[in-house]
């Protein structure tokens, strides 16, 4: 690991002149409680010492520690040393628990006297708060009290702190560039179900091959060269468009306009998106755009001969300023600094969420992909999305339509695939809507909206998903960690042309590694958690048997000899579902046409009335209680609503651990029997560590530092005991409670 | 009002009609059974039937139709489908099929035809041929049969008009006639009194149990008390109650007279730590003339323990119409009941669901008994949950404490023993709460289904940590809505008896004794025939073998015996020569109020003041915040205390209950993960390797393996994780 000493500082480089200097006085005593550094981590400044405060109000505790602000978080390192120590059964490698990557800072209050201000970059006081509390974008709280470091470090370490985190930088200040400048370019692991990164050709024609499609690979956007002239600048390396549309298509609107192809249903129908074509005034334009449009959506319909239907989705869903809005508000709720706060709105909760509409712009882009996956799948329709920019809802939709249709994505690395696919060379503003270089105004967490409705998904039909819920709350995390070339770039364009320059100034090839590299979060036993104990792939019987059955899936009604042709059946069926639309719950579907609500509402039910085939078609619901609160996101830093020894997690691991035992016993097994040996090997049971989990499992490890009983005088010994107690959970049962009961009666 | 007919004696009646031969001829396989598959109780006839009808099946069960015939019965509307092939015939009917509904359990007939749809009544007439039939049951069931075009249009209307004209609504006297529609015939007496009692759950009305129970719990210097057993000194009280060991039965007997209803402080439980549970109604009678008996009222109160804490549960819990108004505002939200006329958009359900204020009571009553989980943790003291009547929220809180503290009472036999001994022995008003006469709306209250509720939220969090399940809670449920068990069908023990003919019998069979704890000559109880109407507990008669199965989850590992909790506070307490201290504990504070023991008044106030000092919570107010933050640290998993997490985001609606009846909504089709089936699978299937192991250590240590294990060892799938039936499987189970 590169550490920092006196001349290890890449801080001289021409690009960083801007950054305070670091602190260069005090080395030695840094260098016992330094944190781990990153390769390319710099430190800016640091104070000592600094108080952690947990926000409990009750057994108020704080830790003594030393703040460092670096170039890629702020980090609080405990005095002691013990803690660190602690086994976490889930440890991300990049950044502690007490460490806040500096992308991840979401805002910052400022301590003044018992005064809490919201500190804005424009308003830098020379006045430095006597604390400072941060609400990070992970939903974690941090308060730290400056009252007894000196004067001349606190203000320096909230200037520090203010200015990388708050102030707008250059996209060549994000870390991940001074980062991958130090790390070797890291061996290129081949597993065998690779993620396609949908970078190079191959990648699109194995997706094409697999989907079974038939459009036209276009390679003119190869170098780049047009993006800067010609196209628009979101269009991917490569893509793909119906065979109809022709080269010199494209440049009539700078590539907006054109379909570029998503996926394939097997049917052959497919799914297109674009952006759509800018706003004009003159008539004659006008036209000209009309007749464009047409022509292309006339390519469209040529695929496979299929009726076209183009769903505008600026129009019905909600604008990405009102999600931001609505996250904004809706996030609010679970930073909390004191917990007395969310005792008064405890009363209030469900109206106080529902309030903020988060959930049911979730349950709006379900609905919408519902929509389309029913035009694909029953009437066989091509489908051409259109949105204004073409790479923010229209991804959301697109996605998540592929994940319900195509079992594939809902793999690990299927899901991955189509996360590059839509998202990352789909051309995401992954730099703006994240809010990487703190220009606020384009903020929107859009990807963040496409993994709540992924989670409802999830969350509906647990079985079907081989990744975990724990996988996308670690996915989320990541957004806002600046290390991985997934998530800072606001097109691939960007991506290729900033590596470039890079690559030139630095004389040699840089490589950004990708987030879908686990190995560089977690370690084996953590990427454990990644994945879906009770997934089951699918087998191979079961293939070939769907194989044959494709044709009739829907189930019989055994109805003696005489049943009825089942096209009646469907007919009745509707009318008798006009009726109770009519009658009852119509809120759902007010907003479509009578036809079309009765047409959802009916694929909606065939769907209901085949067995549930968890490696076929899957619907969300949409129910008002169906959507349902990211719990382990949202509420996993609050202690008071940790379920200790409790949850859902205890199944999940009681299945792990049982299924690891019979995986043992198997193997036994077979050895017994393939060397028939008397020697009795000791079995080993698995004996899974009992952890004293919470419900929030992986995450609820912060718990140990947060009850700790306010001794000032010895408070060295009582927490750690603590924080070994709380972990370490039962050995020693009395004295917890007595040294609880001590340090409450003090 | 009665309109059925009147034979209800009548053996099996089979009148082929016209329309029914004509039918018969049209399928094939219709015509040999004149029945078509349904299994009649002894006594039971067919009123009406309807065939080629098609039943709408909830979410949980799969969604889509399931297509048979359609029976409606003096007892019950049965539907029998098609292809119900799995079909004993050795075993005895139960009074239920899968598919059936109970007539007393249907509140509203909704027929709907082409453009319209009306609510059945009894007297009502129908001018049109349904196409649908909806039955809304009082237990959040919705049951919809869809008429096909196949469906004599004679028959559907008919069947309509039966279930209308024969199902119950709620009025005096109807109770009686489904009672008699049910169990009426001599055979089904025969049938009922001949099943045995199930001898492995306690019972609690007779000596032994209780004893069992002191004995299990580790409670000393209590002893049965048979000076109530024949209901003279409180009517409502059972025969057997606990009393300290000092107090006698003679002194025992003027204490009645200062407690509401003659409710006195009865031992309920025994905590590890050597705290007791007790419960008693509010005093009465302020009149306290003779010094022996005021030493024996404070012998009663503070029991083994040298200090007493009271928890009023009047304030903070929600009242009767409160949760009676909750309850109803919850099912009008659920059941999107089409004539209720009150449709929640989506956008609106979760404030929707906060108006209802269900959830608030359901927590509420969580922290009661969290706080007194606190209390009795904290050892060697009395905690006596006091109510005006001691017949409601004693029994919610109580029997909750025990869920969350003893690990035995979250097993089956266990649970079952817990509701006999709280709420069915201890004379929970069922039949009033449950208002089946309909005539005293003021007394309806579903406050045992919000103890249900209470048990499913713990489930909800702690779901590896019980024995029963969801299923089993269910059941319950859905039986506490059928008037057909004595546990339900009465207001005490007393009641329950009179019903049952037993008083009857006592004069022969008793001499009243004083003795302690030998009151009942047993054998004499045994020879004595079982009541005519059966105890809920006889799942047998209800439910299906394969349904009965579900209502239990294997336990990986049994909980370890909760260690004894060592604190230093305890020691203090004891060793302390203190005159007995009592506090009030309401509103999350202790304070200790003159007149709270009623016959201390005057002398009280010195000894509250000492005792204040010594209590450090009574000068924090955060005291119930202060106590569970410690409890939750403290807590150690293994000793199997259960303590709920109550913030609004952690409290969870039973869906699988409150959701059932959805039908037009694809609501929760698919149960959660939380589900216990697979871990089912998973524990058997070690099992299963582990037996195969053994034998392959075995046949290996004589040198003959291979040829011996070859085929076992290729039956086993590869795959990495274990072979489990997909969900679909056994949720349709």
């Amino acid at each position: 690991m590169f550490s920092l000493g006196s001349n290890g500082g890449k801080y001289t480089k021409p690009s960083f002149v801007s950054y305070v200097n670091p602190e260069q006085k005090g080395n030695d005593a840094l260098q016992e409680k330094n944190p781990v550094f990153l390769p390319g981590e710099v430190v800016f400044c640091s104070a000592s010492p600094v108080l952690k405060c947990t926000h409990d109000d009750l057994l108020e505790g704080s830790i003594m520690g030393t703040l460092f602000c670096t170039n890629f978080r702020i980090s609080f390192v405990s005095d002691q040393v013990l803690l660190e120590d602690v086994v976490q059964p889930f440890r991300n490698r990049l950044y502690g628990e007490n460490d806040i990557p500096l992308t991840c800072v979401d805002q910052i209050y400022g301590d003044y006297d018992e005064k809490r201000k919201l500190i804005t970059n424009t308003q830098m006081k020379n006045k430095h708060p006597n604390g400072i509390i941060v609400h990070c974008k992970d939903l974690r709280v941090f308060q730290f009290s400056l009252k007894l470091a000196k004067e001349e470090a606190a203000k320096k370490i909230f200037q520090g702190i203010v200015r990388h985190s708050l102030e707008p930088k250059s996209l060549r200040c994000i870390f991940a560039f001074s980062y991958c400048e130090n790390i070797a370019g890291a061996p290129e692991t081949q597993n065998k179900p690779r993620t396609l990164m949908f970078e190079n050709i191959v990648d699109w024609m194995e997706e094409m091959k697999r989907t079974k499609g038939n459009c036209k690979l276009l390679e003119i956007n190869k170098d780049f060269t047009i993006s800067q002239k010609v196209l628009f600048d979101r269009l991917p390396q490569f893509f793909f468009i119906p065979t109809n549309v022709l080269e010199k298509d494209l440049a009539a609107y700078q590539g907006k306009g054109v379909p570029i192809w998503c996926w394939s249903h097997h049917s052959g129908c497919a799914l297109f998106k674009t952006a759509s074509l800018p706003l004009v005034q003159e008539e004659s334009f006008l036209r000209a755009q009309k007749l464009y449009m047409e022509r292309m959506l006339n390519a469209v319909a040529h695929n496979y001969l299929y009726a076209v239907k183009a769903v505008d989705l600026s129009e019905t869903l909600p604008s990405i300023q009102d999600i931001q809005q609505s996250y904004s508000r809706f996030k609010q709720n679970f930073l909390i600094d004191n917990i007395g706060e969310f005792w008064i709105s405890d009363m209030k909760w469900f109206s106080t969420l529902e309030t903020t509409r988060w959930l049911s712009i979730i349950r709006q882009c379900l609905h919408k992909a519902v929509e389309v996956v029913e035009y694909l799948e029953k009437e066989n329709t091509n489908i051409l999305l259109i949105e204004d920019g073409g790479t923010d809802l229209s991804c959301v939709i697109s996605s998540l339509v592929q994940l319900m249709l195509d079992p594939h994505y809902r793999t690990l690395t299927g899901f991955q695939s189509l996360v590059q696919k839509e998202w990352v060379v789909g051309g995401h503003n992954f730099l703006e809507r994240c809010n990487h270089l703190n220009n606020k105004d384009k903020e929107s967490p859009v990807f963040l909206l496409f993994l709540e409705c992924v989670w409802q998904l999830l969350q509906q039909h647990s079985l079907a998903f081989q990744f975990s819920e724990t996988y996308l709350t670690v996915l989320s995390d990541s957004i806002s960690v600046a290390i991985f070339s997934t998530f800072i770039f606001s097109s691939p364009y960007q991506r290729v042309s900033s590596m470039k320059t890079e690559s030139q100034t630095h004389g040699s090839l840089l490589n950004i590694p990708s987030v879908w590299d686990w190995s560089l979060q977690f370690d084996c036993k953590s990427q454990e958690f990644l994945f879906n104990p009770l997934y089951r792939e699918k087998s191979k019987q079961e293939k070939t048997r769907n194989k044959n059955q494709r044709p009739k899936p829907i189930r019989q009604l055994s109805l003696p000899n005489a049943t009825p042709p089942k096209k009646y059946f469907f007919k009745e069926e509707t009318e008798s579902l006009r009726k109770m639309l009519r009658g009852t719950r119509i809120s759902r579907w007010m907003h479509l046409s009578d036809s079309a609500q009765a047409s959802v509402w009916e694929f909606y039910n065939a769907w209901q009335q085949k067995p549930l085939d968890y490696h076929g078609l899957l619907l969300p619901d949409l129910d008002g209680p169906a959507i349902r609160l990211w719990m382990q996101r949202y509420l996993r830093w609050i202690p008071e609503v940790q379920i200790f020894g409790g949850g859902d997690i205890t199944l999940v691991n009681k299945i792990t651990s049982l299924s690891q035992e019979l995986e043992e016993l198997r193997m036994e097994l077979e050895q017994q029997v393939r060397q028939a040996d008397p020697r009795c090997k000791s079995t080993e049971t698995v004996n899974k560590s009992t952890i004293r989990m919470s419900c929030f499992f992986p995450f609820a490890s912060c718990r140990s530092g947060s009850f700790k009983p306010a001794i000032p005088t010895s408070h060295c010994d009582g927490e750690m005991d603590m924080g070994h107690l709380a972990e370490r959970e039962d050995e020693d049962t009395e004295l917890t409670d007595n040294s609880v009961i001590r340090g409450c009666a003090d | 009002m009665l309109t059925g007919p009147k034979s209800f004696f009548k053996a099996r009646q089979r009148v082929p009609d016209v329309k029914d031969r004509m039918l018969s001829h049209g399928s094939s396989d219709v015509g040999d059974k004149g029945t078509l598959g349904l299994r009649l109780l002894p006594g039971e006839h067919i009123l009406q039937k309807a065939v080629l009808v098609r039943k709408k099946l909830p979410c949980r069960e799969g969604g889509g139709w399931l297509a048979g015939t359609l029976f409606c019965t003096p007892f019950r509307v049965a539907f029998v489908p098609q292809d119900d092939l799995k079909r004993d015939e050795d075993t005895d009917p139960i009074l239920l099929e899968d598919h059936d509904v109970a007539l007393a359990c249907v509140e509203k007939v909704v027929a709907v035809g082409p453009s319209r749809m009306k609510v059945m009544t009894p007297t009502s007439t129908l001018k049109f041929v349904p196409e649908e039939l909806l039955l809304y049951c009082r237990d959040f069931q919705v049951h919809g049969f869809l008429f096909d075009r196949l469906t004599p249009e004679a028959q559907a209307m008919e069947i309509t008009c039966a279930i209308a004209k024969v199902y119950q609504p709620l009025q005096p006297g109807a109770l009686l006639t489904f009672l008699n529609a049910a169990f009426g015939s001599v055979e089904m007496r025969q049938r009922l009194s001949n099943r045995p009692r199930d001898a492995t759950m306690c019972w609690f009305d007779i000596a032994s149990d209780w004893e069992t129970e002191l004995e299990r719990t580790g409670a000393t210097g209590w002893r049965v008390s048979s000076i109530n057993h024949r209901f003279e000194m409180a009517a409502s009280l059972p025969r057997l109650n606990v009393v300290p060991q000092k107090v006698l039965d003679t002194q025992l007997k003027n204490t009645f007279a200062h407690f509401n209803e003659g409710r006195i402080p009865r031992w309920c439980w025994h905590h590890p730590s050597g705290s007791d549970l007790l419960r008693m109604a509010s005093f009465k009678n302020n009149i306290y003339c003779e010094r022996d008996n005021v030493r024996n009222l404070e012998a009663l109160v503070f029991g083994s323990g040298q200090q007493c804490v009271v928890v009023e549960l009047a304030e903070e819990m929600p009242t009767l119409a409160d949760l009676q108004q909750g309850h109803a505002r919850l099912r009008a939200l659920c059941l999107a009941d089409e004539s209720a006329a009150v449709t929640v958009p989506d956008e609106k359900w979760l404030s929707s669901l906060e108006s209802t204020r269900w959830l608030d009571h359901v927590r509420c009553c969580l922290r009661k008994a969290t706080e007194a989980v606190c209390l009795l943790n904290d050892g060697l003291q009395t905690l006596i949950l006091q109510e005006a009547e001691d017949r409601d929220m004693n029994c919610v809180v109580s029997s909750l404490v025990q869920v969350m503290c003893d690990p035995y009472c979250r097993t089956l036999a266990g649970f079952q023993g817990l509701v006999q001994k709280e709420w069915v022995v201890a004379g929970h008003r069922f039949l009033s709460r449950a208002n089946y006469h309909r005539d005293r709306e003021k007394e309806e209250a579903p406050v045992f289904l919000l103890f249900l509720d209470c048990v499913w939220q713990l489930w909800a969090q702690f779901p590896s940590r019980f024995q029963l399940t969801p299923e089993y809670l269910l059941a319950v449920h859905d039986s506490a809505h059928l008037p057909l068990f004595s546990s339900f069908l009465s207001n005490c023990e007393l009641e329950r008896r009179r019903r049952s003919k037993f008083l009857q019998l006592l004069p022969q069979c008793y001499t009243p004794v004083n003795g302690l704890g030998k009151g009942l000559p047993l054998t004499a109880w045994h020879a004595l025939p079982d009541p005519p109407l059966p105890p809920v507990w006889d799942w047998a008669l209800q439910y299906s073998s394969a349904r009965r199965s579900r209502f239990t989850q294997p336990m990986t590992r049994p909980d370890p015996p909760p260690p004894l909790v060592n604190g230093s506070l305890n020691t203090v307490k004891t060793t302390e020569e203190a005159p007995a201290s009592v506090f009030l504990f309401s509103r999350g504070t202790f304070t200790s109020p003159s007149n709270l023991l009623p016959w201390r008044e005057g002398g009280g106030t010195g000894l509250s003041k000492r005792s204040l000092r010594r209590d450090p919570p009574s000068e924090s107010p955060l005291a119930p915040d202060w106590l569970l933050k410690a409890w939750t640290l403290a807590e150690n998993p293994g000793s199997g205390t259960l303590i709920p997490q109550l913030l609004a985001p952690c409290v969870g609606l039973w869906k699988d209950c409150y959701f059932r009846g959805v039908l037009q909504v694809q609501a929760f089709r698919h149960p959660e993960a939380t589900s216990s089936h697979p871990v089912d699978q998973l524990a058997r299937e070690v099992q299963q390797l582990m037996e195969e192991l053994a034998l392959a250590s075995a046949v290996g240590a004589r040198g003959l393996g291979q040829v011996g294990l070859e085929p076992s060892s290729t039956r086993m799938p590869t795959a990495a994780l274990p072979s489990m039936p997909p969900y679909t499987t056994w949720t349709s189970l």
